[in-house]
């Protein structure tokens, strides 16, 4: 009988700063130049990993959203 | 099918006061009364009037839905003195539920017959 | 004889409305409602009834009993929709909730007769049980086709799964559902497109789906259409032949207006008509022609969404209209 068939997240404090459950602390970006993944963390420079480019997106979280289908 | 019946008599037990109401203005001896009843429109309303005005004890029927933004629906009923408007109003619901019943038995019948075409023309 | 001809001429109809009372005319037929009597004059005709639609005539009926079904039809036999989403990735271009709104849209092939009611006084995190909620999920991500053909710029065969379709909304059985349902839970129609992606983007959610009626919203009406006309009458009075009689079939459907022997026209099917009065344009017909529908013969054409047959829906739409007498029959009558 549950109710169910997902289980909401428990740490919604830190899904809603945008920090993934990985224990060092990084941010996920996309670069705008070459779309690649990015992981940040606190003390890096804003700079894509494999092009340089400064400019990047924060990618979305896994952060559940609740919608009426109306 | 048990269970179904059983189910309607428990719904039954919780009378629903809210439901229909005798609205102020009603004559003494009961022969012209206005109902108002919620949660209906002109499904219930159009059909109950004519099945009203069908009786012959009946002068006048007529219904309104007298603001478009509250699901209430009136039901004026005058009689010409021989029953009572309430009398007239539970008539008007016992032929339109006959009716029913007799529509459903028509068209199972005929769906049962199976002399139609299963194929769209 | 009450006559049930509504009259339609070149710019006006006449004799719309039912008469048929005790008291309004001043003959002796007996107009007061009598149930043997209705039960020899009342006729159905099934044209047709396919998985789909069905097409119906109901004959000897007053409009506003006919008109009640219709409206319930539409508006008041439940059927199942999704209701909430809950989504955790949307990484495509469309917009949460207009993904959210689509997705509510698609038709359930559930029988709304497995499912209870949702209380709404229940609090929210206890509502939804195996017994009223059918739970889907939709996850789906978009890939390179690393086989695609060479200089093709078709994203069907560059990506894997570029369309996002109703077929992809996965069931996902809870509680009891694998034995209470008959079969699982599908989209009655499983190509309705619900998004694009491009390799990269993500959709993940799940939704919960509900009975609702077509009165709270339109997702819930388990009809496409839902809709009746009266029977077209064609009353020729006077012969026409020759050139004008070919000139008169052309002005119907096609169908409606045969040409015998003599070359002299003759009704050969006017429920075909459309009645659109083009014959009462032409001065060469005036006085020869009568057209009319009949007030009181119904041709009921009612298409499923998918979740019924149609003919269930008409079923359930009489037993509605009878529920609420013998609900009304038994309440109390108040003062106001």
């Amino acid at each position: 009988m549950s109710r169910e068939g997902f289980v909401a997240p428990q740490n919604l404090s830190s899904a809603a700063s945008g920090f993934t459950s990985n224990k060092n602390n990084t941010v996920k970006y996309i670069c705008t130049s070459c779309a690649t993944n990015v992981s940040l963390g606190r003390n890096d420079a804003i700079r894509c990993s494999s092009c340089g480019h400064r400019v990047l997106y924060k990618a979305r979280t896994r952060r559940m959203v609740q919608f009426e289908a109306r | 099918m048990k269970d179904v019946i059983e189910e309607e008599e428990e719904e039954q037990e919780v009378l629903d006061t809210e439901k229909i109401k005798i609205l102020p203005g009603a004559t003494e001896d009961g022969t012209a009364a206005s109902f108002q009843i919620t949660e209906e429109d002109h499904t219930l309303g159009n059909a109950l009037r004519y099945i009203i005005m069908k009786n012959p004890d009946v002068e006048f029927c007529g219904y309104s839905i007298p603001h478009p933004s509250e699901t209430k629906l009136n039901i004026r009923i005058q009689t010409y003195g021989s029953t009572t408007a309430v009398e007239a109003f539970q008539k008007g619901l016992a032929d339109l539920s006959d009716l029913c019943s007799h529509i459903e038995d028509k068209f199972s019948e005929k769906i049962n017959a199976a002399d139609y075409s299963t194929e769209e023309p | 004889m009450v006559d049930n001809i509504v009259h339609i001429e070149h710019d006006r109809v006449t004799n719309t409305v039912s008469t048929d009372y005790p008291g309004y005319h001043n003959s002796d037929e007996d107009f007061s409602w009598n149930l043997e009597k209705f039960k020899n004059s009342f006729d159905i005709k099934i044209s047709y009834v396919t998985e789909r639609a069905a097409n119906f005539d109901l004959i000897h009926i007053d409009t506003s009993i006919a008109n009640a079904f219709r409206r319930i039809m539409i508006s008041e036999v439940p059927s199942v929709a999704a209701e909430q989403v809950y989504i955790f990735n949307n990484t495509s271009v469309i917009q949460d909730e207009v993904l959210a709104h689509r997705i509510g849209l698609i038709p359930l092939k559930v029988d709304p007769d497995n499912l209870n009611w949702v209380d709404q006084t229940v609090d929210e995190e206890n509502r939804f049980t195996d017994t009223n909620t059918v739970v889907m999920s939709l996850d789906i991500s978009c890939t390179r086709n690393p086989h695609a053909p060479k200089n093709t710029t078709d994203p069907k065969e560059l990506y894997r799964n570029s369309n996002v379709y109703a077929r992809d909304l996965k069931f996902e059985p809870q509680g009891s559902q694998l034995e209470t349902f008959k079969s699982p839970v599908v989209p009655a129609d499983p190509d309705i497109l619900l998004a694009k992606l491009r390799p990269g983007q993500e959709i993940s959610l799940k939704i919960h789906c509900v009975l609702g009626i077509g009165a709270d919203h339109a997702k819930f009406s388990p009809v496409a259409t839902a809709s009746y006309r009266l029977l077209p009458t064609i009353d020729i009075t006077q012969p026409i032949s020759g050139e004008d009689a070919k000139k008169f079939q052309k002005c119907f459907s096609t169908g409606v207006i045969g040409i015998d022997e003599k070359g002299e026209a003759y009704v050969k099917d006017a429920r075909r008509d459309t009645v659109s009065r083009e014959v009462l344009r032409h001065d060469e017909f005036k006085g020869k022609v009568k057209l009319g529908r009949k007030r009181d013969h119904f041709i009921f054409n009612v298409e499923s969404t998918g979740a019924m047959s149609p003919e269930e829906i008409f079923f359930k739409s009489v037993r509605i209209l009878r529920n609420k007498c013998e609900y009304l029959r038994n309440c109390p009558i108040g003062q106001a």
